[in-house]
């Protein structure tokens, strides 16, 4: 039971980076692989203001790393996206090596290469969130939430301008629309998104490392979008449940452990080119 | 002193990346394709070489045969994912998750079958030492300096002086009206990508003999190179060249002052400065 209550978990956490990465690259049509560069930061400023001597509790400290991860996009993408969308290739691959550097580094901060151990569990207003069965509730709220923001986001003028970008660009500019505005602010919220899930992924395994936070990861993400589908609110939900029960299943065909993490890697990589070959739109998404 | 020697390892390391970037600038510029794939075309060139060393063939012909290689894997991304994609009217982030799709399939197909620990050349000449006055270079870091200076001239010359380059340079500027004049842009986009992948391998072979092979290290050398070359101006083989030796070098020394895990800031912090205030480019062509 607690198996299964921990897959739901992890895949809500990863509900909210698939919204967060289907906002800006299924909406706003912007390539990016640093979202689990995002993610990490949230999870380890999480971590630190919950094991700081004066510790602060769960809700302010998640507001605090979802706030930093707005600015941290918006100082990321500004620069770039004023020149043009293949300079924030570049940003983002940048950040994402960056922020790897930082988190394997700088040691006192984020323990280095060897995690961060013993971040205390969550509690909301005095209900300390402690057995697994409380986490699936707490991540559901989370998820659930994330999920109407998404929805009511693009049904709202905002959602539509965005769309309208990834369309036509020189259009909406016409139009007497900023177009940079929109997609800055597309960022960040999806930076937003990014933070909260990584204060949920701290507080579950109460240990962090490095290791989940790199480029894999942000290939990971890309492909839950992918194959779920990009620009649908259905489409960011079931790419995550999906692609998380695939290590399950490579557990069942016997491969060697030392090639096991290559493997599935690899599996990520083909998903994503046989998608974009024959299926662009994903399982429940729209044309990309 | 310890300046010095940074700097001439400097210089090496810019050589090799010069050529990373000059190839990638050869792609992007003609194609208009973030070839992201280029570091898993890299990083393959030098497993190649590695396997055929290990089984005794010479070192030249092992190198010769891992670019005749990856020129048909860089020929096969073009005609059978990138000309599909181009044929379904795929738009640019489409084509971009795809070759970042193909890096990621190259690069676990190598961890998979090499494992992701650091190999090292087994060839005894490579790290032996030569005395440039107060400078010591090894035979590998020589060769990588001859070897990317002979590259990047024979690349200026190719796209100068030869049809197939100006038929490239057409096609780069404009590729409609190249269609229209019969120079089919689509058969010189394979020609492209595979003369690109034939150059990479050079470096892709140069760096690891001297500093050993692992199947995620294409990512830094591919993304140093391509903000050298925006840095340098798009389109200019010059410009990516220069800007390449210059950030390896400013690279190496910020050593002196700060330790080596931090040399990808440094890098990033360039590229920043440089979209802040000339996104166009040092070299840029008006």
């Amino acid at each position: 039971m607690d198996f299964l209550f921990s897959y739901i978990v992890l895949a809500e956490i990863y509900v909210l980076l698939g919204l967060s990465t289907n906002l800006l690259v299924g909406i706003a049509g912007i390539f990016s692989v640093s979202q689990a560069a995002v993610f990490g930061v949230g999870a380890y400023l999480v971590a630190h203001f919950m094991m700081a001597a004066d510790p602060l509790s769960f809700i302010p400290s998640m507001l605090i790393a979802a706030a930093c991860c707005v600015a941290l996009n918006i100082l990321v993408t500004l620069p770039s996206l004023r020149v043009s969308g293949d300079y924030f290739v570049v940003t983002s691959f940048g950040i994402q090596l960056l922020a790897t550097a930082v988190f394997t580094n700088w040691a006192q901060g984020t323990g280095g290469a060897n995690g961060l151990p013993g971040i205390p569990p969550p509690d909301l207003f005095g209900w300390p969130v402690e057995t697994t069965g409380r986490y699936v509730l707490l991540c559901t709220l989370f998820a659930g939430l994330g999920c109407l923001a998404f929805w009511l986001i693009m049904r709202a003028p905002f959602g539509r301008l965005v769309r309208a970008i990834r369309e036509d660009e020189t259009a909406v500019a016409a139009a007497g629309k900023n177009v940079l505005r929109a997609k800055v602010s597309a960022a960040a919220l999806a930076g937003a998104f990014a933070g909260t899930a990584g204060g949920l992924y701290a507080t579950f395994l109460s240990f962090i490392d490095p290791s989940s936070f790199d480029l894999d990861a942000s290939i990971l993400l890309l492909t839950m979008v992918v194959v779920g589908g990009a620009r649908t609110l259905a489409g960011s939900v079931i790419g995550p449940f999906l692609l998380l029960a695939l290590p399950q299943l490579l557990t069942l065909v016997d491969i060697p452990t030392t090639i096991a993490a290559a493997a599935r890697q690899l599996i990520y990589g083909l998903l994503l080119i046989v998608f974009m070959l024959f299926r662009p739109q994903g399982l429940a998404g729209e044309r990309l | 002193m310890l300046a010095l020697q940074l700097l001439a390892t400097g210089l090496v390391t810019g050589c090799a990346l010069g050529v990373v970037a000059i190839s990638f600038s050869l792609v992007y510029a003609t194609t208009k394709i973030f070839h992201v794939a280029h570091a898993g075309i890299y990083t393959m060139g030098g497993y190649l070489a590695w396997s055929m060393v290990m089984y005794g063939v010479p070192f030249l012909i092992a190198l010769l045969v891992a670019m005749v290689a990856c020129t048909a894997a860089g020929a096969l991304i073009q005609n059978q994912l990138y000309a599909r994609l181009e044929r379904r009217r795929a738009t640019h982030l489409v084509v971009l998750i795809a070759s970042l799709g193909a890096l990621a399939v190259i690069q676990n197909i190598i961890a998979a079958v090499y494992t992701p620990n650091i190999l090292q050349f087994p060839v005894n000449w490579s790290s032996r030492m030569m005395a440039f006055g107060p400078v010591r270079l090894n035979y590998t870091q020589v060769l990588t300096i001859v070897v990317s200076l002979l590259a990047y001239g024979a690349t200026m010359l190719f796209a100068h002086r030869t049809i197939l380059g100006k038929r490239i340079r057409a096609v780069a500027s404009n590729p409609m009206l190249a269609g229209i004049t019969r120079l089919q842009p689509q058969t010189v986009y394979v020609y492209v990508i595979a003369i690109a992948s034939a150059l990479v391998c050079l470096p892709g072979v140069l760096v690891p003999l001297d500093l050993g092979l692992q199947p995620y290290n294409g990512v830094t050398p591919l993304l140093t190179a391509t903000i050298a070359m925006i840095a340098g101006g798009v389109g200019s083989i010059t410009g990516a060249f220069v800007l390449s030796v210059g950030i390896a070098v400013v690279q190496n020394l910020s050593l002196l002052v700060m330790p080596g895990e931090w040399s990808i800031g440094v890098t990033f912090f360039i590229f920043v400065i440089f979209m802040l205030f000339r996104p166009t480019g040092l070299f840029a062509a008006r």
